[in-house]
């Protein structure tokens, strides 16, 4: 039942003594999300009419609803300059990261979420960690931003820098635990049930197959759609929070 | 053969005493997070959207140490 946990399709490319790996599926279903992002939203954008009196159509007013909950929950806590201009950047990462957390929970082999292989976790994070130099360099300059890595004393410069490392690597790593975690666990959870029931004569078997629906259901309903929304929404939170931290 | 039994025991027991004990931390952690919102949002219920928010980042940090210790179980587990 569970022959299919470690078995991945990859590519493999020597290097240098090395071997580098490319796992098909996760690439394929990580541009798979993102290609459906971008259908999503040119979809929506033609039912939008420029004309601000026309009455408000079902689309304009769930782009609204939407801005107006990437306004309140994830940009609450940064100031109201900056937060207009990270809004693009932070709703898109925690569309992305939904979507791609969301996707595991489709009963079809082989996928999978992205967000549950490290490549694609810490991918993410880099990002957020080249953007906070980005918005850094932005808002202050690059005098100002350089001599913030020297505070509040310059002999501190070392661990300014490996402190920003160190963030950005449990940020990728959150995300990929928390996801990858919740995937085993509802992977391996009905095997352990079926085989705990088995212990019981006569109607344990037929117990351990009725138990597993419900059992699967509700834990892709937890791990699936619940955690994979709470992480989402925590990702892109603490891109907006790293972010504002380093620009302001 | 003998060798290599032992060497899976091993690896079983790390992965359950290293997830066991990492998440204990990241548990008592997220629960006095817990505790202390509900307290502030009982004192100011106004507040309640703003520390929901504080919140969850807080926990999702509380957590980050739980993670590297599932990290770990699971490397021990499929990957050693």
């Amino acid at each position: 039942m569970l022959e299919h946990l470690g078995e991945e399709l990859t590519l493999r490319f020597p290097i240098g003594g090395m071997e580098i790996a490319f796992n098909l599926v996760v690439m394929a279903v990580a541009v798979a999300v993102a290609g459906g992002l971008v259908l999503l939203s040119l979809w929506i954008r033609r039912g939008l009419n420029p004309d601000p009196d026309a009455p408000l159509s079902r689309r304009a007013a769930l782009v609204a609803a939407a801005i107006d909950f990437f306004r309140d929950q994830l940009l609450g806590g940064v100031s109201p300059q900056l937060g207009e201009r990270l809004l693009p950047l932070v709703a898109t990462l925690f569309l992305y990261v939904l979507l791609c957390n969301w996707i595991g929970i489709l009963p079809i082999p082989y996928i999978v979420s992205p967000t549950q292989d490290l490549n694609v976790a810490l991918g993410l994070a880099l990002l957020v960690y080249g953007s906070t130099h980005y918005y850094g360099v932005r808002t202050k300059g690059v005098r100002r931003h350089v001599a913030g890595y020297f505070e509040p004393f310059p002999f501190l410069m070392p661990l300014n820098i490996i402190g920003d490392f160190g963030r950005t690597l449990s940020h990728g790593f959150r995300l990929f635990g928390n996801i990858l975690g919740g995937a085993l666990l509802t992977a391996v959870t009905p095997v352990v049930v079926l085989r705990i029931a088995d212990l019981i004569p006569v109607v344990g078997g037929a117990l351990g197959w009725a138990a597993r629906v419900p059992l699967v259901l509700g834990l892709n309903l937890v791990f699936g759609l619940f955690f994979g929304g709470i992480q989402a929404l925590v990702f892109a939170l603490l891109a907006a929070a790293y972010i504002q931290v380093t620009a302001d | 053969m003998e060798l290599e039994a032992v060497v899976q025991a091993a690896k079983y027991l790390a992965a359950g005493i290293c997830m066991g004990i990492g998440a204990i931390g990241a548990a008592l952690g997220e629960g006095m997070i817990g505790a202390h919102a509900l307290d502030a949002m009982a004192r100011q219920p106004e507040m309640a959207n703003t520390l929901l928010r504080t919140m969850v980042i807080a926990d999702a940090i509380a957590e980050t140490t739980g993670i590297y210790s599932l990290v770990v179980a699971i490397v021990l587990l499929f990957v050693v």
